[in-house]
C-alpha cells in the first residue's frame, strides 16, 4: 500500500474516532449526563460522513496527524501544531471513553452508606473465624497438591517439548524444522489462553472439582515451561556442543554431555518457580469450581458470610507469602 | 613425507553469503606440526572445521589417508571424527562437570549410547583418562569443577580430553589466543609432546609469528580465504608479513 493511502485511511480513522467519541460520549454522557442511544449500524453513517469531510480537509491542508505518523510534517508550521493537538485530543478523548465505559463512580463509594457496608467487611475480615480453621487448611492443601500435581505432570512433557521447539537444534534439517514451526504454533496458542478459561473448559468436561483444576493448570503450565525450557536451550554455550561432536559423539550423546549440564539449573528454577505460579493460580482457579480454597472461598463469599471468608483470605495470603518466599531462596541457592 | 590429508579446490560459502573459502589446495603430512596464519576472517577457522566436517564444505574434495571423507555421514563420519582431535579458543569444557567427566567426554565416540548416558565408563577408560590427566601435569584437579579451573588448566583439561581419542590428528583453533604468554608456552609444549611423542600431526591456527618459528615444522599463510604463503617458519620475511598482515602491520613478539 502506497504511502499516500495509508495517510488518508488514518485521517479517516482518526475523524471516525473522534466524531463517534465527541457524539455519542463526550455529547450525551459529559453534557447532557444521559446515556447515548442504542447502538445500530445505520447511526455510522454520519460519523463516516464526518469523517471523510475531516480527512479530505486534512489532505488539502497538510495538517494531518497521519502525515505525521507516516512521513513527516515539517517543524514549527500551524500544519504540524495541528496534527500534534489532534493526537492529544485522541488520546484526552480515549481517557474520557474509558472513565464512561467503566462506569466510574466516586461519589457513590465514599458515600456513607456504601462506607458503612465497607466498614462491616473490613471488620469481620479482621475477626476471621477460626472453627473453619480445619476445614480450610485441608482444602489449601488440596490446593498445594494440585498445583504441585499440575507441575509435575507437565514437566516431562514440557522438558521433551523444550527441546523440540528450541531453534538452535532444529533448525538442522528440513523435517525437525517443520515440527518446530507447528510445536511452536500450538504452545503459543495454549499459551495465550488463560488457565481460568482452561478451568471453564475442563470443568464443563470432567465437572467441577480439583481434577478440572489441576488439568487446567497442566495445561497451562506445559506450554508456558516448552517456552521457558526452549529459550534456555536457544541461549546456551555452542562451543561445547561443537567439542563433542568434534569428539566423534552421537547427536543424542552431544545433547546429553553438552546441552543438558548448561540448563539444568535454569530448568529447575524456572520449574520451581512454575510451582509457586500455579499455587496462586490454583486459588483463582478454584473460583470457577477448580477445587481447593478457591472453591471454598467461593461458597463462603457467596453467602456473604465475611468472617469465614476473612479467615480463608488469611491463610491464602500466608501460604502465598510462604511459598514466594522458600521459592525464591530455593532459585538463589541453586544458582 | 606422506600425506595425511589431501585438500583440493575447497571452497565454503555460508548461507549468509560470505565466501569464507575460495578454493584452497593444501597437503598436511603425517608428523608435522603445521601452522596456520592469518587475519580474524581470513579463513583459518573455517578452514579446520571443514576438516573434520563441523562445517560443510560447499565444492572441492577432502582426502584423509587417501579416503575421501568429503561427503561421509552417520557412524561413518563419526568414526573418522574419532580420529581427529580438536582444542579450541575458548577450550570449550562442559563448566558445571568435574574434570574428570570433561576428559571422559572425549571417549564418547567409542561407547555405547546407553552406557554414555548412565555414566559408566569402563575402569580401563578412567584409568586412561587419569593418565591422560597427568600428561597435562593436572592429576590431582580431577575431581573439581571445570570452571575452577584457570584458562591454562581448563586447555590442558582440553588436551587431556582430544588424548583419549588418540587421535592421528589434532586441529588446534587459536588455542592460546585467550591466555596470557606464559600460559601460553606451556600450552603450546603440551601440543608439541602431543605431536612429538604421540606421533600426532598438529594444524594449528595461530597469530603470532613468534609461536610460529618456535613450534611449527611449516607454515601457510591465508588471506580473504586463500593461501598467500607457504614455507618453513623462518622464511617469514618483513615483505610476507605486511602482504598477511597488510601494510600497518607491526609483529609483536611473545616471551
Amino acid at each position: 500500500m502506497n504511502d499516500k493511502v495509508k495517510i488518508y485511511l488514518l485521517d479517516v480513522f482518526f475523524g471516525w474516532y473522534l466524531a463517534i467519541t465527541f457524539h455519542r460520549v463526550f455529547y450525551y454522557h459529559v453534557l447532557l449526563s444521559t446515556d447515548s442511544p442504542d447502538f445500530t449500524w445505520n447511526l455510522m453513517l454520519p460519523y463516516v460522513g464526518v469523517a471523510i469531510i475531516f480527512s479530505v480537509m486534512c489532505l488539502l491542508t497538510g495538517a494531518s496527524l497521519g502525515k505525521k505518523i507516516i512521513s513527516s510534517t515539517q517543524k514549527g508550521t500551524w500544519q504540524n501544531e495541528f496534527a500534534i493537538n489532534i493526537a492529544w485530543i485522541l488520546i484526552l478523548m480515549t481517557f474520557v471513553t474509558s472513565w464512561v465505559v467503566t462506569k466510574v463512580n466516586i461519589i457513590q463509594m465514599f458515600d456513607h452508606e456504601r462506607l458503612n457496608a465497607a466498614g462491616r467487611l473490613f471488620s469481620s475480615l479482621l475477626q476471621p473465624n477460626w472453627n473453619i480453621l480445619q476445614k480450610a487448611i485441608m482444602a489449601m492443601i488440596e490446593t498445594i497438591y494440585l498445583a504441585f500435581l499440575s507441575t509435575a505432570i507437565a514437566l516431562p512433557v514440557s522438558f521433551l517439548l523444550g527441546f523440540l521447539s528450541a531453534r538452535n537444534l532444529m533448525k538442522g534439517n528440513p523435517i525437525s524444522f517443520a515440527l518446530y514451526n507447528i510445536l511452536r504454533i500450538i504452545t503459543n496458542f495454549t499459551r495465550s489462553i488463560e488457565p481460568l478459561v482452561w478451568a471453564v473448559i475442563f470443568t464443563v468436561w470432567v465437572s467441577s472439582g480439583p481434577f478440572p483444576g489441576m488439568l487446567a493448570l497442566m495445561i497451562h503450565t506445559i506450554a508456558s515451561l516448552a517456552k521457558q525450557y526452549s529459550e534456555q536451550i536457544e541461549d546456551i554455550d555452542a562451543g561445547p556442543m561443537e567439542a563433542i561432536e568434534a569428539t566423534g559423539a552421537r547427536p543424542i550423546q552431544v545433547i546429553w554431555f553438552a546441552v543438558v549440564p548448561q540448563i539444568v539449573i535454569p530448568f529447575l528454577s524456572f520449574t520451581i518457580y512454575r510451582w509457586d505460579i500455579n499455587v496462586r493460580m490454583a486459588t483463582i482457579i478454584g473460583l470457577v469450581g477448580g477445587g481447593g480454597i478457591g472453591s471454598m472461598l467461593i461458597q463462603y463469599q457467596m453467602l456473604s458470610q465475611w468472617n469465614e471468608v476473612g479467615l480463608i483470605v488469611l491463610i491464602i495470603a500466608l501460604v502465598v507469602w510462604l511459598m514466594d518466599y522458600l521459592s525464591a531462596k530455593i532459585r538463589e541457592a541453586l544458582r | 613425507m606422506e600425506k595425511l590429508v589431501h585438500i583440493s579446490n575447497l571452497q565454503k560459502i555460508y548461507p549468509n553469503g560470505t565466501h569464507a573459502l575460495k578454493g584452497v589446495s593444501l597437503d598436511i603430512y603425517k608428523g608435522e606440526f603445521l601452522s596456520i596464519i592469518g587475519l580474524s576472517g581470513s579463513g583459518k577457522s573455517t578452514l579446520l572445521r571443514c576438516i573434520n566436517r563441523l562445517h560443510e564444505p560447499t565444492s572441492g574434495t577432502i582426502e584423509f589417508s587417501g579416503k575421501d571423507v568429503t561427503h561421509i555421514s552417520g557412524s561413518e563420519l563419526r568414526q573418522y571424527r574419532k580420529s581427529i582431535g580438536m582444542i579450541f579458543q575458548h577450550f570449550n569444557l562442559i563448566k558445571r562437570m568435574s574434570v574428570m567427566d570433561n576428559v571422559l567426554s572425549g571417549h564418547l565416540g567409542s561407547i555405547g549410547t546407553f552406557a554414555s548416558l548412565v555414566g559408566k565408563f569402563p575402569g580401563s577408560v578412567k584409568e586412561k583418562a587419569l593418565n591422560n590427566l597427568d600428561i597435562v601435569g593436572i592429576r590431582e584437579k580431577a575431581d573439581l569443577r571445570a570452571d575452577a579451573l584457570s584458562g591454562g588448566q581448563q586447555q590442558r583439561v582440553a588436551i587431556a580430553r582430544t588424548l583419549m581419542q588418540n587421535p592421528e590428528l589434532l586441529l588446534a583453533d587459536e588455542p592460546v589466543a585467550s591466555l596470557d604468554p606464559a600460559t601460553s608456552h606451556s600450552v603450546m609444549k603440551y601440543l608439541e609432546i602431543m605431536n612429538k611423542q604421540h606421533g600426532c600431526t598438529v594444524v594449528c591456527n595461530l597469530h603470532f609469528l613468534s609461536l610460529v618459528r618456535q613450534y611449527s615444522t611449516r607454515v601457510i599463510a591465508l588471506r580473504a580465504g586463500e593461501i598467500v604463503y607457504e614455507g618453513k617458519p623462518q622464511d617469514i620475511t618483513e615483505e610476507w608479513f605486511k602482504s598477511i598482515y597488510g601494510e600497518d602491520a607491526v609483529e609483536v613478539e611473545i616471551e
